[in-house]
């Protein structure tokens, strides 16, 4: 599957707000593990990438973990998050 | 006072030029290799220095670690700080890598290094302080020691309130026992004003620009002497 302008667009965030050394857009599996397995991420990670979705597109996660995990398992479903539920 | 012993030392500033010395890395970026580039990224300059610092002077990640530094991480703190006073949201990561702990601490998880750690900040007596805790450990029966002095100039808005000061980092592993390697680390009682010890005096003592360094809070010096005769 082809990665959207919008994947690619979230790939630079990743990137650019948790300042990844040496990791480039293409390096970013749109089907692979974001966190801990895959690209590595850890909890302090998640808590910025929240941020970064709030500031850049006014998504409030609810605190509920589950479904974090779940928005949180992949590009894919963080796209997918993105496009169900962004302000702008 | 009993005297000590340094056993072995590494410093990196790029202020300084090496005069074949290969323990001083004057590099304008360090090269970071100690940590996972996972860890890595969180650390500034002067924390990818330490780190490097630390590999080398403890490869067993087994000493006990004091890190001093008198200013800490200003520009990060001071940044949220001021986003803060803009209404901004906090940075987790920033946040945590502001603390003054924070590069003693990234080292012990990509080290595995558990002993003691100890983070001081101590207005200016920040060297005198990391003596007398070596000598706290080093009674306690601890065989040696690493102690670690860091500083970066402070932000520009607080340079007025503060002596000048350039990026430096020395780490030293100080010990009791008199190997014939190592150089003596003598105090003495002192009553000259001098400026507030930084980093950078210490490597130059360390490289016997200076034979001695001297701290006007606790009025006390040091001196480095052969061990052989």
């Amino acid at each position: 599957m082809a990665t959207t302008a919008l994947e690619h667009e979230l790939k630079e965030m990743i990137i650019e707000t948790l300042e990844l050394e040496d990791v480039t857009p293409d390096d970013i599996d749109p089907d692979e593990p974001l966190f801990v397995e895959g690209l590595g991420l850890d909890s302090i990670d998640a808590l910025e990438l929240g941020l970064a979705l709030q500031k850049r597109y006014g998504i409030t996660l609810e605190s509920e973990a589950e479904s974090s995990r779940q928005h949180f398992a992949n590009l894919r479903s963080l796209a997918a998050l993105v496009e169900s539920r962004r302000q702008k | 006072m009993t005297d000590l012993y340094l056993q072995d030392w590494r410093a990196w500033t790029p202020h300084r030029e090496t005069d074949g010395e290969s323990r001083l890395d004057t590099r304008d970026k360090p090269a970071g290799k100690a940590i996972p580039s996972m860890l890595r990224r969180r650390l500034n300059l002067l924390g990818r220095a330490v780190c490097d610092m630390l590999l080398d002077l403890d490869p067993s990640a087994d000493a006990i670690v004091l890190h001093a530094s008198r200013h800490g991480d200003g520009e990060r703190t001071l940044e949220m700080l001021y986003g803060l006073t803009e209404g901004e949201p906090l940075s987790p990561a920033r946040f945590g890598l502001s603390v003054h702990n924070a590069i003693a601490g990234v080292y012990s998880i990509a080290s595995g290094n558990r002993r003691s750690q100890q983070a001081i900040a101590a207005s200016g007596g920040e060297w005198a302080a990391l003596i007398a805790e070596a000598r706290g450990y080093l009674a306690d029966d601890h065989s040696s020691v690493v102690v670690v002095f860091s500083d970066q100039p402070v932000p520009r808005r607080f340079a007025a309130y503060a002596p000048e000061s350039c990026s430096a980092a020395v780490a030293l592993r100080i010990g009791q026992a008199p190997a014939p390697d190592a150089r003596r680390l003598s105090e003495t009682s002192v009553t000259v004003e001098t400026p507030t010890l930084q980093p950078l005096d210490i490597i130059d003592w360390l490289m016997d620009k200076r034979a001695t360094v001297a701290c006007p809070m606790s009025r006390r010096g040091w001196q480095l002497a052969s061990v052989r005769p």
